[in-house]
């Protein structure tokens, strides 16, 4: 056997940066994600200042565009919020997408057959529940396996997806289409459409209040405390005689049915129907929106209206200077990158070949 | 060392922006001289460089939307916009009209038509076109905010009974186009089977459908009344896909159908795959919103398109001129609205131009009416009556007769397709989209 040669980076745990340290680190990678969009926006022939001008006024500049970015913000808030406990418990849901999906279709029944038979006041609220308990009942499926035999959450949360998707497919082309052979299911009775407040619809309002609610469910109460101790590790928290499967339901539970409100938010205060897109990769979008806040409630807001506002402003880039908004979604990518990733050079250190004596440690 | 390590960081950054600046520059010239090839921007961004060259004489300009479904690179249905979009650009230049288009690409059937519809209204267009079926509903959600603006659905119905002024649909007879293809179709069939390459019953027709839909249903309909006017035993089976838009899928569903027997293929469906399908299991083709002719060229036979450029000229020179205009459109062989795309005279059956010309012709006049009860039956009977609008919202048509004059009117009462009757000789294999 050769000696074994030391390679050229090696990668060291570090703890405790200061704060300011870590804040540079994190505003240098957005300033590299600018830099490295403004190469891209070069690259198709426009100015990137422009760009960056446009896809703020675009997404700000008016009352229609700042109401419009908040819509796009209120679901990536709302189901960045439903995943955070699972999240924070190492529980990969990845399945809000379907988990939203089944709460818009179980609104959407009582908005297209009850319409007329319950009073608009009580209609709403009574859409809301029951998108909630199918979207949490759609999140139990998973968790119950998942505690029972020990299955797979990634891919079963993933795998429900598509059934649930599969589902409104059906009932699209099928027992709720309108025109025969359209595939799309007739707008909401005006009853079942979500009342606008300040010019965008109210959904606005739940997911605000929503936010306080995980932030206090998180910190403050014993169940967000299991939620951590499960995170952090199972064995402790069976150790301190903590269920972990009845945990881990009763969690899901909770963040499916967030999600469910969150697809009767979408349907009824934004579409007013149903169809197969109704959650639109906001169940996924979320997930980064949930990282990058850390789990900070507080900060989801921050991060969901970035989000919305990189969205909706691709969409005037599109319209004043005839970019594709695919580029976008390029740039979002980058900065999303650049902002995850910076969080592992906060956390870790690297260390160059022939300094290694000095810097050997090894915890 | 922390600051060692500060330094590099900071020398990688300087690296990074030198290398940004120079890529900006760099890509700015070269931007520039690109800019009229690039494919999105090509035609928006010539317009306003035209309209400022004019500016002595007196021209008007009109800012008009367009929001699309899909792009151009769909070869297809979107693209067949942005031809009639280019067309009438050119022919209201000349009039004096110059057209600044915004165009949103890749649009869904879901809220972000509505963002879309108040963005272009945001940016000051005077009249927005909504390219697919689905976006109505959206755009109605934005059309009673600003009055102003004229707001138009095609291929869908909801301007003659929404209330609103401002809202129109427009489509157009392309059910005549269909019947033309279909006499094409046919005149091959019956010249193989006089050749005895098949015999009478082995004369069927492979149709690619999305979905039952009428617009679908009234298509086919009239290819295969079109076919069976020259080609007296020919039949024909119907394969649905479940999507306006599956490369593979109606791939299988015409390959399925060829080897089911079907020795011509049709399709209404966007892409161009039913066309190499029939060309590499040996079938005929004829193809719908594109000329087909350049992917298979020995079984694409003929195609047939509406021509937008029509509609889009007739209603923006309105609105330069600001005049009102048709609240539901729709014209056919009468106006150019609908054309028929070469046809391939190598393959087709001899003396089917001068046919063409002379069922075209009949068309046009009036002389021959596609949906002629004499020429079907339904379960054996002859259609007496049939409704053609809905007026309740049921989605079941409750009112305007539209069997009269010994032949049922498709696209008279409103412009969308109200033909959704299955007729006999026509197979449906599956209908469950």
């Amino acid at each position: 056997m050769k000696e074994k040669k030391t390679p050229l980076v090696r990668l060291a745990k570090r703890d405790g940066m200061e704060a300011w340290k870590v804040w540079c680190i994190r505003a240098c990678s957005v300033v590299l994600a600018l830099l490295l969009g403004a190469l891209l926006i070069a690259v198709t022939g426009s100015n990137p200042l422009t760009a960056y001008g446009t896809i703020l006024s675009g997404a700000l500049g008016k009352k229609t565009a700042i109401r419009q970015t908040v819509k796009i913000a209120v679901p990536l808030l709302g189901c960045a919020l439903a995943i955070a406990p699972c999240f924070k418990m190492r529980f990969w849901n990845i399945g809000a997408e379907g988990q939203i999906t089944a709460g818009a279709i179980a609104a959407s029944y009582f908005a297209l057959f009850w319409a007329g038979r319950l009073p608009g006041p009580v209609l709403l609220p009574v859409m809301g529940l029951a998108g909630a308990i199918a979207g949490g009942i759609w999140a139990l499926i998973p968790a119950f396996f998942k505690a029972k035999w020990n299955t797979n959450e990634t891919l079963f949360t993933l795998m429900m997806n598509y059934i649930v998707i599969g589902l409104v497919r059906w009932l699209q082309g099928g027992p709720w289409e309108g025109r025969p052979g359209s595939q799309i299911i007739p707008q909401f009775d005006p009853s079942a459409c979500l009342p606008r407040v300040l010019g965008v619809h109210c959904g606005w309002i739940i997911v605000l209040v929503l936010v306080v609610f995980m932030h206090v469910y998180m910190r403050y109460t014993k169940h967000g405390y299991e939620i951590a101790v499960i995170g952090d590790s199972v064995n402790t928290a069976r150790y301190a005689g903590m269920n972990v499967g009845h945990i881990m339901m009763r969690t899901l539970f909770l963040s499916g049915a967030i999600s469910g409100l969150v697809g009767y938010i979408i349907a009824s205060g934004a579409n007013n129907t149903l169809y197969d897109g109704v959650a639109g990769g906001v169940g996924f979008t979320s997930i980064t929106v949930a990282w990058l806040s850390q789990l900070n409630a507080f900060a989801m807001v921050g991060i969901s209206l970035l989000l919305a506002v990189l969205s909706k402003g691709a969409e005037t880039l599109q319209t004043r200077m005839s970019i594709p908004a695919s580029l976008s979604d390029i740039i979002t990518g980058i900065l999303l990158f650049c902002m995850l990733g910076c969080e592992f050079f906060i956390n870790y250190r690297l260390i160059f070949r022939g300094k290694s004596h000095k810097e050997g440690v090894r915890s | 060392m922390m600051k060692k390590k500060l330094l590099a960081m900071l020398l990688a950054l300087a690296m990074v922006l030198a290398l940004a600046a120079c890529g900006g520059s760099g890509n700015n010239g070269a931007g520039n001289a690109g800019g009229g090839s690039d494919q999105p921007s090509g035609g928006d961004a010539q317009q306003p460089a035209d309209s400022g060259g004019d500016a002595g004489e007196e021209r008007k300009s009109v800012k008009v939307g367009l929001i699309c479904i899909g792009d151009e690179n769909d070869q297809g249905y979107t693209y067949n916009f942005i031809r009639g979009k280019d067309a009438a650009t050119e022919a209201l230049a000349a009039k004096g009209i110059d057209v600044e288009w915004v165009t949103k690409w890749n649009i869904g059937e879901d809220s972000s038509c509505e963002d879309a519809n108040i963005e272009l209204a945001e940016e000051g267009c005077q009249l927005i076109i909504n390219n697919s079926f689905g976006f109505e509903d959206f755009m109605l959600h934005v059309a009673k905010d600003y009055e102003d603006i004229e707001f138009i659905s095609c291929t869908n119905q909801g301007s003659w009974n929404d209330g609103l002024d401002n809202t129109h649909n427009a489509f157009a007879n392309i059910y005549e186009g269909r019947y033309l293809a279909g006499v094409v179709a046919g005149m091959k069939l019956q010249e193989m089977i006089d050749a005895g390459t098949i015999t009478a019953d082995q004369a069927v027709i492979g149709y690619v459908g999305a979905f039952s839909f009428a617009e679908v249903i009234s298509g086919f309909t009239s290819y295969f009344l079109g076919a069976r006017s020259v080609c007296p035993s020919v039949t024909m089976k119907v394969q649905f896909v479940g999507s306006w838009s599956d490369a593979t899928e109606e791939a299988n569903a015409a390959s399925a159908l060829a080897d089911m027997g079907c020795v011509m293929i049709s399709q209404h469906s966007d892409n161009t795959t039913p066309a190499t399908t029939a060309q590499s299991k040996g079938a005929f083709h004829t193809g719908y919103n594109n000329d087909m002719i350049g992917v298979a060229p020995e079984a694409s036979l003929i195609g047939t398109r509406i021509d937008w450029s029509v509609y889009f000229e007739y209603v923006i020179e309105a609105v330069a001129n600001g005049q009102s205009f048709d609240q539901d459109w729709c014209h056919g062989m009468d106006e150019g609205a609908v054309v028929m795309t070469e046809l391939n005279e190598a393959i087709a059956a001899p003396g089917t131009k001068e046919k063409l010309a002379e069922v075209e012709e009949q068309i046009r006049s009036g002389k021959l009416q596609v949906f002629d009860t004499s020429t079907f039956t339904i379960d054996g009977q002859e259609l007496t009556t049939a409704m053609a609008l809905d007026t309740d919202g049921d989605f079941t048509p409750d009112s305007e007769e539209a069997v009269f004059d010994g032949a049922f009117h498709e696209s008279y009462f409103q412009s969308a397709p109200y033909f959704a009757l299955q007729i006999d000789g026509i197979e449906w294999l599956n209908s469950a989209f």
